[in-house]
């Protein structure tokens, strides 16, 4: 009888170390699955953003390409191999990413280039993404856009010095996607006789870029007419090519 | 008979304390797991290293221009002191393009992990490279 009733108390401490281990046990598991799931999130964030930059940067190469004279359908060619490379790996499961170039004016085939006469000019490429990822984990569904604008905006005065000379100051802004950027290269033309003439230090000329966007140009050229017809070509840090052409206002 | 009662009793508890220290020390010496969640996390700092090389098209224009040692250097900044890494650079079709090897310290015998990232040029011809990190914290 005593024998029955010291096994009961042995059985008691067993089954409660027993009951500790397994408890445990399942506390580290949970621990580790709670870290787990938190550095899968994180793993699975740089992936979306990996991805959305590299179509970011497909599209600036394909709108350098055809704001500089490259075809029109170089945009769409350089996605499909972007989605179809994205598609061949598996990061972090199976990948597939659609796009849509936009068509509705003004753009076509997702490029829009506006380089008009009013002082204004235009290149921009625009484009609609869809991410599926088919994870391990979970599934995750992006939808985002890639929209690439250069402007130019270009102003001009003159002052007249003589009969036919003119002194003519240039103000070039330099946008990207609505923000002050500064560009690469920059080349001034005047319009003399219906020839874009440019203008060098035979006509005191003077580029002035104050880094925030902003550059002034200045040059002392001869203009039969009273019309001075000015045009400024630009490329931006990221070689977009953008022109505009504006009519000088005699000050 | 009512001493001998207490002896055993006395012997019990020994024994459950016994038990209780055993299960202890077999769960202190037990081989812990290996810190999975640390390795990610390395993984995943590689990943943010090459996303900041990359954001505004520089390890594209690098890997272009094959400036290996540049790229080396970029890493040595943007990767935190102590992580050993090894880079390799692979063209569309798969085709190691770098032509130097681009890592500080060797990776071999140490516990390595891989994040593999996936880049476009912003150049007017695009090209896409696919680069594979290597990383492990240096013992």
């Amino acid at each position: 009888m005593r024998q029955r009733a010291n096994s009961g108390q042995i059985l008691l401490i067993a089954a409660f170390i027993m009951a500790s281990l397994l408890l445990s046990a399942q506390i580290y598991i949970l621990e580790v699955g709670k870290t787990s799931e938190e550095v899968e999130l994180n793993s699975l964030s740089d992936l979306i953003s990996s991805i959305q930059l590299g179509s970011r940067n497909v599209v600036i190469g394909s709108l350098a390409n055809i704001s500089n004279g490259g075809a029109s359908d170089t945009l769409g060619l350089n996605l499909e191999k972007w989605a179809s490379l994205i598609g061949d790996q598996y990061l972090y499961g199976k990948n597939i990413l659609n796009y849509t170039l936009r068509n509705t004016a003004p753009y076509s085939l997702g490029v829009w280039l506006d380089w008009g006469v009013n002082g204004r000019g235009f290149s921009s490429a625009y484009a609609n993404f869809f991410h599926r990822l088919l994870g391990r984990e979970a599934n995750v569904d992006q939808s985002y856009l890639v929209n690439i604008t250069t402007t130019l905006l270009i102003t001009s005065t003159n002052r007249r010095l003589s009969e036919n000379t003119r002194q003519v100051n240039v103000t070039i802004n330099v946008l990207n996607e609505a923000e002050p950027a500064v560009a690469r290269q920059i080349t001034i033309y005047y319009m003399v006789s219906n020839n874009w003439l440019t203008p060098d230090e035979t006509n005191n000329y003077i580029l002035l870029n104050y880094g925030n966007g902003t550059c002034l140009a200045s040059f002392i050229a001869a203009f039969p007419t009273e019309s001075v017809e000015v045009s400024a070509h630009i490329v931006d840090h990221r070689g977009i090519y953008v022109q505009a052409n504006a009519t000088s206002t005699e000050i | 008979m009512f001493d001998r009662r207490g002896q055993i009793r006395i012997i019990e508890s020994f024994l459950a304390i016994a038990v209780v220290f055993s299960a202890v020390l077999v769960s202190v010496t037990f081989p812990s797991a290996p810190d999975l969640s640390k390795q990610e996390s390395l993984a995943s700092i590689g990943t943010q290293a090459l996303i900041k090389l990359d954001t505004n098209g520089m390890l594209g224009n690098l890997i272009l221009e094959q400036l290996w040692a540049d790229i080396k250097t970029a890493l040595d900044v943007l990767l935190p002191v102590g992580v050993s890494f090894n880079l390799t650079i692979y063209d569309e079709i798969g085709h190691a393009v770098n032509s130097e090897v681009i890592q500080n310290s060797n990776l071999l015998g140490q516990e390595a992990v891989s994040a593999q990232y996936v880049c476009s040029t912003r150049s007017q011809t695009v090209h896409f490279f696919v680069a594979r990190l290597q990383l492990a914290w240096m013992s």
